[in-house]
């Protein structure tokens, strides 16, 4: 008698099976469980105030009065302080990180100090970080009240989030308005935005937003350890013999468990993220494409993990050895300022950069697609790892 | 079909240094049954993970249904069944859901897993999940998997070990339904009763070669010796007297022996299979 039968259906046979073991095995389905209700809890109680004030430095000749009135309700209104700049060089050196900015306790003294020339601390100030910055040209007020087309640049910081970018244009067409009376000007003055460095000091995101990225790959994570011990539980108990002298091919067991643990690590991340409101209508596309690279890569993880364990704790012991160092990059989002170097070759960075600038810096394709691009190289890397030292435990059997 | 299912010739397997099969010849037709004998680390289930493909040959030809087993031919993987000899099933899934799986795999839809699990009975443990099985009941889903796609070609290792004697009894009924629909099987086994009550021919294998092949009243004519004991009561003891019954002059020892004395039993005595592969390799099966 013979059949023939399809390597899809071989494969989604695999795949079924396994979801049927998954969900009979008491310990996945509560690392699984443990893993939602512990990451999206954690992250509502992470604190979500703004604590940092947003510093907004401006260049301007000319419209003092303006200003100052501006100044006086910035100061009112929580959270945004005004500071200006004799020159737009000095403001641009400013939002650059290159000079930093230092006042006094009362704001009366004011001191630059550049590092790189090895200038001291100032004594009894405080840093002042300066996120954003705002040069209006010169005549800027004379052209814009003669209807005349003026450029304004915004200096800003590489990680300021889009909306409090999008603000500042109000800002300047509420200037623009303020200065034509009521009449509107027939051409807005036009923008130009120059985003500088990628120092973090300063930005306006909560701890709770920084987080999102992080328990999107925590949740990635613990799905490796319930997808290893599957893997090796089908090794160490040789079912995989089983399959393989069927007309399944080694291929097709390895297909399987890569479409198993991608679909397991996705719809678990996927719970997580809307549960802490990461999707939004513009970053969902992204969002997903991101996470299904993360899947794949911790997937791969897996199979190696799932290969060199020997038992239980086995797995449980080289996921650690594995998910620890990949970790890293996800808690050093946490910190203020730059990461170390060494970071940015740990595997899961890119992935980090990409989810962080998505989730808690509004920034698109454009902006994160070469940390897609270095995390994407990274899952070819872990991934075809996995398949090889999986591949090759399987042929030992 | 006249050609052998399965035909081996001067097949070689080494594990590292260690040479477990050394170069093994035999053909098994299809409706035959081939019983491999031999002690532990003989190197029958080597034989049995080339001849299924979990581990390619290092020398020597092998053919299943025709077609070389290097090929790893999903159509021959189709037509083969295999009961291992660890236990390698889904413990977490029901005895219906293990056939079920298998039976996916090689595209049969419906695959009567209950009626399959019936001839080896298990059909009322259908719906449970093998983990609460017993030993045997786990080595008898074994064979049921081996059923699953009605085989051409059977490799069963050890399939009674760990039963009692009465499902024993019933699993070699259900073994010989197999080769009685035409499949040749290849099986392995300590027990010698069960060896010469199933094989069509044995392969006593020892220290990776094959000893002896041939059926097992050719085997026991060839190595072993026939006689007759006789116990007699001897004034208080008892007395037993052996007579081979293979020479010329067997009848009249036999007279005068009887004559002698008040006879209590009289028994034949053949050679059993184990008899002969003690002779043959100076050790006894199970050691
Ligand atoms: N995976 C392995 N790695 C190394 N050596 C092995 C392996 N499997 C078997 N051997 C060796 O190969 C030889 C033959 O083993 P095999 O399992 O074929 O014996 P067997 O006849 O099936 O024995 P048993 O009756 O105990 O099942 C033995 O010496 C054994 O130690
Ligand atoms: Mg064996």
């Amino acid at each position: 008698m013979s059949r023939t039968v399809s390597r899809a259906s071989i494969v989604s046979a695999i795949v079924k099976k396994d979801l049927v073991e998954f969900s009979r095995d008491p310990l996945y389905l509560f690392l699984s469980i443990l893993g939602l209700v512990f990451f999206i809890g954690f992250f509502w109680i992470a604190p979500n105030t703004v604590n940092e004030t947003l510093v907004l430095g401006v260049h301007q000749t000319g419209m003092d009065a303006l200003f100052e009135e501006f100044e006086q309700g910035a100061t009112e209104a929580e959270g945004l302080k005004l500071v200006q700049f004799a020159s737009e060089d000095e403001l641009k050196k400013v939002v650059s990180g290159d000079v930093e900015y230092w006042e006094s306790e009362d704001g009366t003294q004011r001191f630059f100090r550049d590092k790189a020339a090895g200038d001291k601390r100032p004594e009894d100030a405080k840093r002042v970080a300066v996120a954003i910055g705002i040069g209006f040209p010169e005549g800027f007020l004379e052209k814009t009240a003669a209807k005349e087309k003026t450029t304004v640049t915004v200096y800003s910081d590489a990680d300021v989030p889009a909306e409090i970018q999008g603000a500042m244009k109000s800002f300047v067409r509420e200037i623009a308005y303020a200065l034509a009376g009521n009449e509107l000007p027939v051409t807005e003055p036009a923008q130009e935005n120059i985003i500088l460095g990628t120092d973090r000091a300063g930005d306006q995101v909560s701890l709770r937003e920084k987080m999102r990225p992080m328990l999107a790959l925590f949740v990635l994570m613990i799905e490796v350890i319930s997808m290893a011990s599957l893997v090796s539980s089908e090794v160490l108990t040789r079912t995989v013999t089983a399959v393989l002298v069927t007309p399944a091919k080694a291929g097709d067991f390895l297909m399987a468990k890569t479409i198993y643990g991608t679909m397991l690590a996705m719809s678990q991340a996927l719970i997580v993220l809307v549960a802490i409101g990461a999707f939004t209508a513009e970053n969902w596309a992204l969002l997903l494409l991101t996470m299904l690279v993360g899947s794949v890569m911790f997937t791969g993880v897996a199979m190696i993990v799932g290969a060199a364990g020997k038992d239980f704790i086995g797995t449980l012991f080289y996921s650690m050895l594995f998910l620890l160092p990949l970790m890293i990059p996800a808690f050093s989002i946490l910190l203020p300022g730059t990461a170390s170097t060494w970071i940015r070759f740990l595997p899961t960075y890119g992935m980090t950069q990409v989810l962080t600038g998505i989730t808690a810096y509004g920034l698109g394709l454009a902006d994160v697609w070469k940390n897609l691009l270095v995390a994407s190289a990274w899952v070819i890397v872990i991934y075809l790892a996995g398949l090889f030292t999986l591949k090759r435990k399987v042929e030992s059997l | 079909m006249t050609d052998a299912a399965i035909k081996v010739e001067d097949i070689t397997y080494s594990y590292g240094d260690l040479q477990a099969v050394k170069g093994i010849s035999f053909e098994v037709q299809p409706g035959e049954i081939l019983g491999f004998l031999g002690p532990n680390g003989a190197g029958k289930s080597t034989t049995i993970k080339m001849l299924t493909g979990q581990i390619a040959p290092k020398s020597g030809l092998a053919q299943i249904l025709g077609k070389d087993i290097t090929l790893d031919d999903p159509d021959i993987q189709a037509r083969i069944g295999v009961c291992f000899e660890e236990k390698n099933l889904y413990l977490s899934m029901s005895g219906k859901e293990n056939l079920d799986f298998y039976a996916s795999l090689y595209g049969i839809k419906d695959a009567g897993s209950v009626e399959i699990l019936r001839r080896v009975g298990l059909a009322d443990r259908a719906k449970d999940r093998v983990k609460t099985y017993s030993k045997g009941m786990r080595q008898r889903m074994m064979i049921s998997r081996a059923f699953i796609n009605s085989p051409d070609v059977l490799f069963l290792d050890e399939p009674t070990d760990g039963l009692d004697p009465v499902t024993s009894a019933s699993i070699r009924n259900t073994i010989k339904e197999e080769a009685g629909r035409g499949a040749a099987v290849l099986l392995t086994t300590h027990d010698m009763f069960e060896a010469d009550e199933l094989s069509n021919r044995v392969a006593f294998l020892n220290d990776g070669v094959i000893v002896a092949l041939d059926t097992p009243e050719n085997l026991k004519l060839k190595y072993g010796k026939r006689s007759v004991k006789i116990r007699l009561r001897d004034g208080a003891g008892v007395r037993e007297e052996t007579v081979a019954l293979d020479a010329p002059e067997s009848g009249e020892l036999i007279k005068a022996a009887v004559g002698s004395g008040e006879v209590l039993t009289i028994h034949t005595e053949e050679a059993t299979l184990e008899d002969i592969f003690i002779k043959m390799t100076g050790r006894g099966l199970a050691g």
